[in-house]
């Protein structure tokens, strides 16, 4: 992928992740649901995995975790760290395992959300914040899982969609070709 | 070609995990006012307008996210509102119920004091049923003939008399009210003295007439009528005297008898617990008689009562 070709990629990831993060923070924390908010920029980095690979995951989750606790007055580097490698560990499954599954993205957005929650429980202990570890906070974290996963199609559709044509490996495209370019498809082997 | 995209990958990997303990460390470890402070305030700053007016731009989504939120926390608060208001009202009802049970023992024990009433052996018993007419003429009590009632018993409460005892089973009992049409009683004024024979007022199921007075009897309204003490016919029970039976509320001087309207002290209407005064026809104390006797005029009607004990046991409405 040359620097010419990855650049509308990088511009409308960009765009996107300064929507979703002015989104999430401007609305959608605002608007409780089972006495919890959905946080949908977890489920942002690792689709952006999923869909543009590893690198472009890691670099996405960066950033998109340095503008999260830029604009949340948070620890700088916290959220960082967490989405570099969540975005990384996705875009890893795309290209190891390559699933196409209807339900991936669903089970990707809570395993994420579930990393992204006790990724931050954990650091945020390590960093010696005087929390006490409660059923309440337990119950928090498992709720919010419950209700990212309740969101991870649709933000999955979002992001597919407004990613579409610009990137480098588009996973219908590459079932097309893989059926047209010889030696892969079936009616060729028989 | 295959170590190197490796190698790239993994190297970006190492480098943004690196950048990012840095800046944790960094940020962790520096003073508020420390330089990764002021970039993030900084940032802020710059960003802030942009942040309001996306809020702005923002907020009527949010609004309305907000409103549907609200809604469905709405409609739950409203059950679980719904369901504590009749779970109060339960125990409302309850609350009250005790409270009325309560009133009308503390009137009988005040009754009973004032009359003497233990010598007719008095059966405590509650209101089991109503009859479901509008004139509520007959009731039934849950003590019968194994509690030593029968037929004619007179029935009281706290506030004067009730009725008497028309049918009687094992474990309970008919009794028939003041107002049914078939009651009579032999009763006086206690102001006057004079002796009549209380019955139901026809065609107003809420009053009692008193009638057969001598034409010369001086009533007012306010006199209180009690219990005689004498028997009205051959079926009627011997009342206990001075029990009180109402409060006269006009004269009526149209025939050569005199007779006086007369409003039942007892509520028929919210009867719960009674007394049937078992022994009624071989008892007369003495000191009842002695006290009916002497009722002072217009003052009092429960065997030497005074108008402010009428009025605590319910008898001076």
């Amino acid at each position: 992928m040359t620097a010419d070709s990855s650049l509308p990629l990088l511009v409308r990831i960009a765009a996107l992740a300064v929507v979703a993060v002015f989104l999430q923070i401007g609305v959608i924390s605002e608007v409780p649901v089972f006495g919890v908010s959905v946080d949908i920029s977890p489920l942002l980095v690792c689709f952006l995995g999923l869909l543009c690979g590893s690198v472009l995951g890691a670099i996405g989750g960066f950033a998109i975790g340095l503008l999260v606790d830029l604009l949340l007055l948070q620890t700088l580097g916290l959220t960082s760290l967490i989405f570099t490698v969540l975005g990384y560990w996705s875009g890893r499954l795309r290209e190891l395992r390559d699933p196409q599954a209807a339900l991936t993205p669903l089970l990707v957005g809570a395993a994420g959300s579930a990393a992204a929650m006790l990724g931050y429980s954990l650091i945020e202990f390590l960093l010696g914040v005087d929390a006490p570890v409660s059923l309440e906070l337990l119950r928090e974290i498992v709720v919010g899982v419950v209700v990212n996963t309740l969101v991870a199609l649709p933000v999955w559709a979002i992001v597919r969609r407004s990613l579409a044509g610009s990137l480098p490996d588009d996973p219908r495209r590459r079932r097309r070709r893989a059926y047209t370019t010889g030696g892969l498809s079936p009616l060729s082997r028989a | 070609m295959y170590d190197k995209s490796v190698r790239r990958r993994r190297a970006v990997l190492a480098a943004l995990v690196v950048l990012s303990l840095i800046l944790l460390t960094a940020y962790f470890g520096e003073a508020p006012g420390g330089r990764l402070h002021s970039v993030q305030r900084g940032f802020l700053t710059v960003i802030s307008p942009i942040q309001d007016g996306a809020n702005k731009a923002l907020k009527p989504v949010r609004d309305l996210l907000g409103w549907a939120g609200d809604t469905l926390h709405a409609k739950g608060q409203r059950n679980q509102l719904v369901k504590q208001v009749d779970r109060l009202r339960r125990q409302l009802v309850a609350d009250q119920a005790e409270k009325q049970s309560y009133r009308e023992l503390l009137a009988l024990y005040h009754l009973d004091s004032q009359l003497s009433i233990g010598n007719y052996h008095p059966v405590t018993a509650t209101v089991v049923g109503k009859s479901p007419n509008i004139w509520y003429a007959t009731v039934t009590i849950d003590k019968g003939a194994a509690d030593g009632l029968r037929v004619n018993d007179p029935v009281i409460n706290g506030e004067g008399l009730v009725g008497k005892v028309v049918q009687v089973a094992s474990d309970g009992a008919q009794v028939s009210l003041l107002t049914d049409s078939t009651f009579g009683v032999s009763a006086r004024l206690s102001a006057s003295g004079a002796t009549g024979i209380v019955q139901p007022r026809v065609g107003d199921p809420n009053d009692l007439l008193l009638q057969y007075l001598p034409a010369n009897t001086r009533a007012q309204p306010g006199d209180y009528v009690v219990t005689s003490g004498t028997v009205s016919s051959g079926d009627d029970s011997l009342y206990p005297p001075g029990i009180p039976i109402g409060q006269v509320t006009s004269v009526n001087e149209e025939s050569a008898f005199r007779s006086v309207n007369v409003h039942p002290l007892a509520d028929l209407h919210n009867l719960d617990v009674v007394q049937v005064l078992t022994a009624a026809r071989s008892s007369l104390p003495a000191n009842l008689s002695r006290l009916a006797a002497s009722l002072p005029p217009g003052q009092s009607a429960a065997g030497g009562a005074s108008a402010e004990q009428l009025a605590s046991t319910g008898g001076g409405r």
